[in-house]
């Protein structure tokens, strides 16, 4: 989950798309459609119970109930209405705390690019810090000890790849601080709010950009094994995590319950990582090197 | 070099403090164990009682020095579960993680580097490809999912494996696949892209032109140079890594380690454990980390003065 | 094949046992084991495998017939003291001889309690005892401050089962002294006088019993019972299935079918003494309105939920009785039932504006319990209340917040003061945690339900008592769970109706394990 820098992503020639890429494309586009068309499309309400229809298999297996093609779980409730609605919540979550990450390391890293001396060697230990803790067990101890409820959870996805974007925002200020036009603009008395937003901001946002891909598969898998163990999404809401940990008691006698979601999560996951590995192909060619 | 190794020590003081003592507060001020694990059916009075039973009386700041006392004086304190000290309870626990850990790092050794060094060899045919699309599919399966597919297949549906404890031989089994999957994924990337940048170099384009097999070329001198700092650099990455997937691995398959321990802690507000616990895994940490500079440094004079 | 040869495999491993040794996987073992601090589920299974009380009672049937245990005869010498001859010869598993020293100890450090777990018990079920004495060396007194009609009800608590009293003392500090880190010292390491000893005990993990051949009555069945904690349900099934383990704990009746399909294995079980209940915040400021909480009662069909979550087996009370308490059982009285008409009437009474009602249960704790709660809120929506459920695994019933949540009663001895008595009593653990008030009348019910020794006034204050509970609700019994234990074929043991809820009785004519 703490990623480790990685220089070795397949090099493939800019531009072209080979096949698994483009599988991987339409499958995250399906999925994103699903996760925001869910109120419209699933069968059931992802909260209403049946209790006299629980735990029947999915479409094809003996004792299927009409209409519930996934199965229905431990409560009568349809998996695959709580599926979608789970990919929603975990795809949102997983937005939020990609912004909030965004927002922190990308103003951290703009001051610290900006500012040299004390503040940035402090940022940078910060940076430092972040990248050797192993953030899942302190995501754990931290709701575990907080409470499971949504803002933390928002706020624990946030903070958990802050670093990465600290450092290329820095990276890129410090690169662009030495260049003339900047230098110009200096000296025309241009102050630094001014000079970030002009001339430092257009040249962030496709790195940016790549790096918010990337990002947002490895929160999917954090939000996923947090509401996992029981410290994300609580129930009823279903997350796909949490779709997975409650079901497990249930695995021997209704796996359907369990396998829906996991494959949602790998298929999210999957592509999503593929996406990015795609865009940053065809974003920069500079970023591959850092 | 000593300065170098100095600046790192401190550093890694500093931490290790800022850590203890951020763990501190979040604990005592989150909840008490008495509410958390005890609560449930006490008079007030009994309630007052266990408050004493604990030390819980003072105010945070006496909490505090007591504590930091404790630990300049090596005196960790009970588990409030089982009130036995908190040194033997991590300790034990530690043992069992320890384990899994190194089978997991080596077996991702075992796989990713061969793995690693054939993508770099038949980088430009289909084994390459099929390499690293594998490598890329094992960074977006979660441990969890691994796990709790293996134990549907080899424990439920085949009564094969074992899914709780330590016990065996065949207890580690999915433990340590679980956990691997991801760190193969990193470390066979990690090992092409090393290999790349190696072969990519000038001895090496004269050992080829001497005529010497392409065999000879990648393991002899290609491994060779890419081979001893970057793989020590690497695995101690990787025990950072492992340190992070181990607790949900820990959990499903009900290993008696660490990652559980702290998790079920900090659930019932045992502070002696979660605090030692948390020093503990600090320190480990911290020592890797520490230890990763330090090989970078040897490895290359350049780190530490661009660092300097 | 491939399963064949791992179970060769395996049998050299001590995972797989002789006939007379074999392996429990349980859901929960304790972290501790010292029968007088706990009152737990997870503890009340170990205990009476290693510790004897003075009296004890035939355990395979539902009325009580008490027999002599470490005690071989007891009488009231006078209203309020009894005198017990303790059974000579009786060796603790470290090879101590018991006498009354040890008997006074064991039953002074609860009744006269400092260290402060014991303090805990002793208050809610022991308040009436002020001491034990000795007469001679096979003699004690035991004095009650007011006439007691639970005489041996309470002599045969789990709290009250005798320990050594040289070794407890001698474990830390100063061997002639009883210091509270003596009793943590013995927490770890119990000695008692039953008829295995614990051999081996890893808090949390593990506990190892050896047959102890020096018991006084008749010998064990098994020569070795290792318990080991295995929390995950599907993991427990798996163990037993693959053979890692030949008694599990704890199987919800939805798993019980893949147990019984296989033809290796049975299951045995029974609707548990004890009740998940609902509890009610009397004092939280939108429920001070005891027709909203009649209402949240009323909506709750505890039948359906039976049906669909226990399939039918577990059981629903009319009012807060078991058929254990014998002459108290109840089962006419109908303090608690489902009507939902009434439940939307009552809060169009109250005024109830839709205001959110938060249940809190904890993730796992109790079998079925999210389920239930998850369940319940929708009953609740379908009677005109908005439920919303709270997963915690912190206790809220302390706080001023709670509005509801579940919980247990367990039965932990066989009378009602045992299950409703040691929770609701007045100024109980209920009413100190704010969520119960209760006034003169309800005092005055109490003590004659609690102390009157005519069987009749005690089941008419009963009544009293939960005729209040009906009117100004602060509890719902829910069901007695329906708790199964899964098992090989070839062993012979159920859960006991004499027993508190969870024991694991392993002593002789209680398990047979074929071939041993």
């Amino acid at each position: 989950m703490t990623a480790i820098a990685d220089p070795a992503r397949p090099r493939r020639k800019i531009g072209k798309t080979d096949p698994i890429q483009k599988l991987a494309i339409l499958i995250g586009v399906s999925l994103f459609a699903a996760a925001i068309l869910a109120p419209v499309i699933v069968p059931f309400d992802p909260l209403g119970q049946s209790l006299l229809s629980r735990l029947r298999p999915p479409l094809g297996f003996e004792r299927y109930s009409a209409g519930h093609f996934a199965g229905t779980d431990e409560l009568g409730r349809d998996v695959l209405s709580r599926s979608l609605y789970g990919l929603r919540l975990t795809l949102g979550l997983a937005f939020a705390g990609a912004l909030i990450g965004l927002l922190i390391g990308g103003t951290l890293g703009l001051v610290a690019g900006l500012r040299r001396g004390w503040v940035e060697d402090t940022i940078m230990a910060l940076v430092d810090m972040q990248i050797a803790i192993p953030f899942t067990l302190v995501a754990l101890l931290i709701l575990s000890l907080m409470g499971s409820d949504l803002t933390v959870l928002v706020l624990v996805l946030g903070i958990a790849g802050w670093e990465q974007y600290a450092r290329i925002v820095r990276a890129e200020v410090r690169r662009l601080t030495t260049l003339p036009f900047i230098e110009a603009a200096w000296t025309a008395g241009a102050g630094p709010i001014y000079t970030a937003w002009r001339h430092v901001l257009p040249n962030l946002v496709s790195p940016l950009v790549v790096q918010f891909t990337l990002a947002l598969s490895n929160i999917v898998i954090l939000e996923s094994t947090l509401s996992f163990l029981g410290l994300g999404v609580q129930p009823p809401q279903p997350s796909l995590g949490s779709m997975v940990g409650l079901g497990r008691d249930y695995m021997p006698t209704a796996p359907w319950i369990v396998l829906v979601p996991a494959a949602l999560i790998v298929a999210l996951t999957f592509s999503v990582q593929i996406f990015g590995d795609w865009l940053r192909d065809r974003a920069d060619v500079r970023l591959r090197d850092r | 070099m000593i300065a170098y190794l100095a600046r790192i020590s401190v550093k890694s003081v500093v931490t290790l403090f800022a850590i203890v003592t951020v763990t501190f507060i979040a604990t005592r001020l989150s909840g008490n164990p008495i509410d958390t694990f005890l609560g449930d059916g006490l008079t007030a009075e009994g309630r007052a009682e266990l408050i004493r039973y604990f030390q819980l009386d003072g105010t945070l700041w006496q909490q505090y020095v007591a504590f930091l006392r404790g630990v300049v004086s090596g005196e960790f304190g009970l588990s409030f579960v089982d009130r036995r000290p908190v040194t033997q309870v991590v300790g034990e626990r530690l043992w069992a993680s320890g384990q899994l850990l190194l089978a997991s790092v080596t077996l991702t050794i075992l796989v990713a580097i061969p793995l690693g060094i054939l993508a770099a060899i038949y980088r430009k045919s289909w084994i390459g490809s099929a390499v690293m699309t594998v490598a890329f599919a094992g960074y977006a399966v979660p441990s969890f999912i691994l796990a709790i597919l293996m134990v549907l297949v080899f424990s439920y549906w085949l009564n094969w494996l074992p899914v709780v404890g330590n016990g065996s031989f065949l207890h580690f089994i999915m433990p340590t696949i679980a956990m691997s999957g991801v760190l193969v994924a990193a470390l066979t990337r990690f090992t092409r892209n090393a290999m790349l940048d190696v072969l990519g170099q000038d001895f090496i384009r004269t050992a080829r032109a001497k005529g010497l097999s392409e065999a000879r070329v990648v393991l002899r001198h290609g491994l060779g140079n890419a081979g001893v700092t970057v793989i020590s650099v690497i695995g101690l990455q990787v025990a950072g890594l492992a340190a992070a997937g181990s607790v949900v691995v820990e959990s499903i398959f009900s290993w008696p380690g660490i990652g559980q321990l702290l998790v079920n802690a900090a659930l019932i507000r045992d502070y002696p454990v979660l605090q030692f616990g948390v020093i503990t895994v600090a320190v480990a940490v911290v020592a890797i980390n520490a230890l990763t500079d330090v090989a970078y440094a040897l490895a290359d004079p350049r780190i530490r003065l661009a660092r300097s | 094949m491939f399963r064949l040869m791992l179970t060769t495999a395996l049998a050299a491993l001590p995972l797989y046992a002789s006939a007379q040794e074999i392996t429990v996987g349980a859901a929960n073992v304790s972290s501790y084991l010292d029968p007088g601090r706990d009152h737990s589920n997870v503890g009340s299974q170990f205990y009476y495998n290693s510790f004897d009380t003075l009296i004890d009672r035939d355990h395979s049937k539902l009325d009580p017939e008490w027999t002599p245990a470490l005690a071989t005869s007891w009488e009231l010498i006078e209203p309020t003291v009894m005198e017990l001859k303790l059974r000579e010869g009786v060796t603790f598993h470290n090879g101590e001889e018991m006498t009354a020293d040890d008997v006074v100890f064991s039953l002074n450090r609860m009744m006269q309690a400092t260290f402060p777990p014991y303090v805990v018990r002793a208050k809610d079920r022991l308040a009436n005892f002020p001491k034990a004495e000795k007469v001679d060396d096979y003699t004690v007194r035991i004095h009650a401050a007011r006439e007691e009609p639970l005489w041996e009800t309470l002599i045969s608590l789990q709290q009250v089962m005798i320990i050594p009293e040289d070794y407890t003392k001698a474990l830390t500090g100063d061997p002639d002294v009883a210091e509270d880190s003596d009793y943590e010292a013995f927490a770890l390491a119990p000695v008692g006088t039953g008829p295995y000893r614990v051999a081996e005990f890893q808090p949390g993990e593990k506990l190892v019993w050896e047959r102890f051949d020096d018991f006084w009555g008749e010998q064990a069945p098994l020569r070795r019972v290792n318990v080991v904690q295995i929390s995950e349900t599907a993991s427990r099934m798996t163990a037993l299935r693959t053979g890692e383990a030949d008694i599990i704990t704890n199987i919800a009746p939805d798993q019980l079918s893949l147990i019984e399909r296989d033809p290796e294995l049975k299951t045995a079980g029974s609707a548990t003494a004890l009740f998940h209940v609902m509890i009610m915040n009397q004092n939280h400021p939108k429920l001070e309105d005891p027709r909203i909480r009649q209402a949240m009662s009323l909506a709750i069909d505890r039948d359906a939920l039976n049906e669909a979550l226990w399939l039918g087996k577990a059981v629903v009370p009319s009012t807060h009785t078991m058929a254990e308490m014998g002459a108290l059982h109840q089962p006419d009285l109908v303090t608690f039932e489902y009507d939902p008409e009434r439940a939307r009437a009552l809060l169009d009474e109250a005024g109830y504006d839709g205001f959110e009602i938060t249940f809190d249960t904890a993730s796992s704790y109790y079998t079925n319990g999210l389920l239930a709660a998850q369940a319940i809120t929708q009953m609740w929506a379908d009677g005109g209340l908005n439920g919303k459920v709270v997963v915690s695994d912190t206790w809220t019933g302390g706080s001023p917040d709670l509005m509801a949540r579940n919980w247990s009663n367990p039965m932990y001895f066989a009378d009602p003061f045992g299950s409703f008595g040691v929770m609701w009593a007045p100024e109980g653990p209920s009413q100190s945690e704010g969520r119960f008030n209760t006034d003169e009348a309800y005092a005055d019910s109490w003590e004659r339900f609690r102390y009157s020794t005519d069987v009749e006034t005690r089941k008419a204050a009963y009544r009293e008592l939960m005729e209040r509970v009906k009117e100004d609700p602060a509890v719902l019994p829910l069901y007695r769970p329906f708790e199964s234990w899964g098992m090989k074929k070839s062993i012979d043991w159920a859960p006991m109706p004499g027993h508190i809820p969870y024991v694991l009785d392993f002593r002789a004519g209680n398990i047979t394990v074929a071939g041993s």
